[in-house]
């Protein structure tokens, strides 16, 4: 036996005696054809199409309600845990607060590899809690940014660190929190940091090298279209973050990307007019960054309303036609169905109490009421600053032909205050009250994804702040504020299963299978679970 | 000058000498005034008067006695006592609100009214002691009055006597939850017609749990329940509005603002 030879037999050995949990070895088509095995869950929304369903059907209906833990994983870092885990090959990839990246057993839980990069102890992270949201896989390397701007691809077999770049500098507010986004040959990865008045954008990098392929502003700079939305200077610090994790449409090939809000977030003094590119669903050629179509929803936004929101991808009949569709339960309340070859507006319902908008017009543009505006002494305002919607995912089956989202009922007190641009310094003039508790509420609400009629609602005691993931097997899977994860008949509504985590649901669920065996992880509190049935 | 003058007095200078007020501006103070109307005056009243959230009318601030003290109050909240944080503020906006505040101590207090001493008297006969707990001694059913004069103003507290109905305390704490009403009084009827009528003590979307007036504690999964009525505008507290004759409210305010040595 020649030593290569010899080699390569006890490479398989090793292979079988781990019992299969090799490292991941994901080549682009694997997720372009996630669902050809569903046993993985190979990008952050399941597929790129960012549906957030799962083929299996082995956890049902029927069976829901004997869901038992499988394991748990505690975090080694406080904070507040949002990762939505990556599951290939054996091996589940998660991010812990705020920039650590974890490789487990899927089988059993126990770390493989973890790897915590150094973070500046005065890093810059203003407009959001450090969180991470979680990983991308592509070949055999995992990325991920960090809350001090860095992108990073690690050895997915060992974390050891192939390549670490910054995205943009720190000491200006940006920040990375979303989980990158693999397509073919390229690493998308988006940023945080409007609360400071960066200039946003959206970034390709060489996987291979870490080389940036291109960037794309999402605020346009004097001589580019859209430049004359903006009063004076203000383009410079006009906000536009990228901060979650777009779909992607291979046929096409577009990605498509929400924008976040403009700076100043609550004094528009500065900033007359649309501001575009921000609170908007861009469609981008991947080739070269260029911007295909855009669509505004909340033109010259004063409340925070990000649009950032997953934009969710299906092929659907809308009055007797078949449309390939994009939709986002947006943040500002209303549920939009585009066409997402063109970005023409096909329709949009309000989905909870709004009291910023006079209703839309034809083309989906908001007839925004003035007296909605953030005053000195406070406006209250339905939804509040947080928003109908906010990070976390939403979930569309095929099956139903449902959309499924978590709510948030909630009023708001906005305040406007004093703007003056300091580099890393907030620059949100004001900010924002929520009328919480008693007075609030949330409900998981599915809706016929093509008009965006309810079709059942399953009410929440608060505001949530975790995604939902249907599946094959006719169930939805959600968490509470108050630390319920719950499973509900997809067709009805109907609770059939939940259990108290003990800590805060403020991730997204997401399933695979081990061994045969349907699973379910979610984050809670500062805890990992992963069920199965016994 | 007898010697609680003089301690008055010296507690003035040292106030004076070790924190110098920021200058009077009157548009500053404007400002502030602005700010404090809309993020602050629905717990501690408009000019300060004191409401949910204590009186800020007094010139010591018993945590924020120096100026950094009450600019970090004002910026972060005092979350575990049920102060938010509203929201981030320049620099500007912090000066203008502090020196408000700061204002706010220089206006004529309010004079108390009534005698704590013969408040308390009025506490005992009236038995309050058989729900509310102060300094180990009572009942648990009701909220607990050991440091009340720290954390509610005699306004709040005067209304929660002749009518306790009127304004449940809201949550500031992890249970039930921040912003929720505390104490609220339930009424359940389960699937079997038992019924429960208590305290909410928490909830989620599930289940509730419950306190009734023999301190007895219930779990209930909500989807066992025929009926489940949050009684908001509701409380379980007798009205004292017939029991309690002008000068001893006065008494009984006095003593309860005196709790938790609140100024």
């Amino acid at each position: 036996m020649k030593i290569e030879r010899f080699r390569a037999w006890i490479g398989a050995c090793v292979c079988l005696a781990l019992g299969g949990a090799a490292a991941a070895q994901v080549p682009y088509q694997r997720i372009a054809g996630a669902e050809s095995d569903p046993s993985t869950w190979v990008t952050y929304s399941g597929n790129y199409q960012a549906q957030r369903f799962s083929l299996l059907d082995q956890i049902s209906r029927q069976n829901v309600a004997q869901l038992k833990p499988a394991w748990m994983y505690q975090m080694r870092h406080p904070g507040i845990v949002e990762t939505s885990p990556i599951v290939v090959d054996g091996v589940m990839y998660i991010t812990e607060p705020p920039s650590t990246a974890t490789a487990l057993d899927v089988r059993t839980g126990r770390p493989l590899w973890t790897y915590t990069p150094k973070i500046p102890s005065d890093v810059i992270i203003i407009g959001s809690p450090p969180v991470n949201r979680g990983v991308a896989v592509l070949d055999d390397k995992v990325f991920f940014g960090t809350v001090n701007c860095h992108l990073l691809a690690l050895d997915a077999r060992t974390g050891i660190v192939r390549w670490d770049v910054e995205v943009d500098d720190n000491k200006k507010g940006y920040y990375v929190t979303g989980a990158p986004l693999a397509i073919d040959g390229k690493i998308i990865v988006g940023i945080s940091g409007a609360e400071t008045g960066i200039r946003g954008f959206l970034d390709a990098y060489d996987p291979k090298t870490g080389k940036r392929l291109w960037r794309t502003y999402t605020v346009p700079a004097p001589g580019e279209p859209g430049r004359e939305t903006w009063g004076g200077d203000s383009w410079q610090h006009g906000g536009g973050s990228t901060w979650l994790t777009g779909s992607y449409d291979p046929d096409l090939h577009l990605l498509y990307w929400g924008t976040g809000n403009p700076g100043p977030d609550w004094n528009d003094d500065v900033r007359p007019g649309d501001n575009l590119y921000t609170c908007s669903l861009l469609a981008i050629d991947p080739a070269n960054g260029k911007i295909k179509w855009h669509f505004q929803f909340t033109p010259h936004d004063v409340h925070d309303w990000d649009a950032t929101e997953i934009p969710v991808l299906f092929d659907i009949e809308v009055q007797g036609r078949s449309r390939k569709v994009v939709s986002m339960a947006n943040r500002n309340g209303f549920y939009y169905v585009l066409d997402r070859v063109t970005g023409e507006f096909i329709t949009a319902v309000p989905y909870v109490k709004q009291t910023w908008t006079d209703g839309l017009d034809a083309k989906g543009r908001p007839f925004a009421r003035r007296d909605a505006d953030p005053k000195v002494e406070g406006t209250l305002v339905f939804p509040a600053i947080t928003g109908a919607a906010n990070w976390y995912s939403p979930s569309y089956s095929p099956k139903t032909r449902l959309f499924y989202h978590a709510a948030r009922q909630m009023a708001g007190v906005y305040f406007k205050g004093d703007a003056e641009y300091k580099d890393g310094t907030p620059y949100t003039g004001g900010g924002g009250e929520t009328k919480n508790g008693d007075e609030a509420s949330g409900a998981v609400m599915a809706w016929e994804a093509s008009s965006g009629k309810l079709r059942w609602e399953f009410k929440l005691l608060s505001p949530p702040w975790a995604g939902l993931l249907s599946t094959a097997g006719g169930l939805v899977f959600g968490g509470t504020e108050e630390g319920n994860f719950f499973a509900l008949d997809a067709e009805n509504g109907k609770p059939l299963w939940q259990l108290q985590l003990g800590g805060r649901v403020a991730a997204n669920p997401v399933s695979f299978a081990v061994d045969g065996k349907q699973q379910v992880a979610i984050a809670a509190g500062s805890t990992l679970f992963v069920f199965g049935l016994p | 000058m007898s010697t609680e003058r003089i301690a008055v007095l010296v507690a003035l200078l040292l106030a004076v000498t070790a924190h110098p007020l920021p200058a009077q501006n009157p548009a500053q103070l404007d400002k502030g005034r602005q700010l404090f109307l809309g993020m602050c005056s629905r717990c501690h009243g408009a000019e300060g008067g004191g409401a949910e959230g204590p009186s800020l009318n007094r010139p010591v601030l018993t945590r924020a006695v120096d100026d950094q003290a009450l600019r970090t109050i004002i910026q972060d909240g005092i979350p575990d006592r049920g102060m938010p944080r509203i929201r981030r503020m320049s620099n500007g906006e912090l000066d203008a609100l502090a020196a408000y505040v700061r204002s706010l101590g220089r206006t004529a207090e309010v004079a108390r009214q009534g005698s704590a001493e013969k408040g308390k008297a009025v506490y005992q006969r009236l038995g309050c002691a058989s729900c509310h707990l102060i300094a180990g001694e009572g009942v648990t059913f009701g909220p607990e009055l050991t440091n009340i004069g720290a954390r509610r103003s005699p306004g709040y507290l005067r209304q929660a006597v002749v009518d306790p109905s009127a304004a449940l305390p809201r949550g500031g704490t992890d249970v039930p939850g921040r912003g929720f009403d505390e104490f609220l009084p339930v009424r359940i009827v389960t699937r079997e017609g038992r019924e429960v009528n208590g305290l909410r003590v928490n909830e989620d979307s599930f289940s509730i749990q419950v306190r009734d007036a023999g301190n007895h504690l219930y779990s209930f999964q909500k989807a066992g329940l025929q009926t489940l009525d949050k009684e908001f505008g509701k409380s379980l507290m007798p009205d004292y509005k017939t029991r309690i004759a002008g000068a001893d409210l006065d008494d009984l305010v006095a003593y309860l603002s005196s709790l938790g040595g609140a100024k």
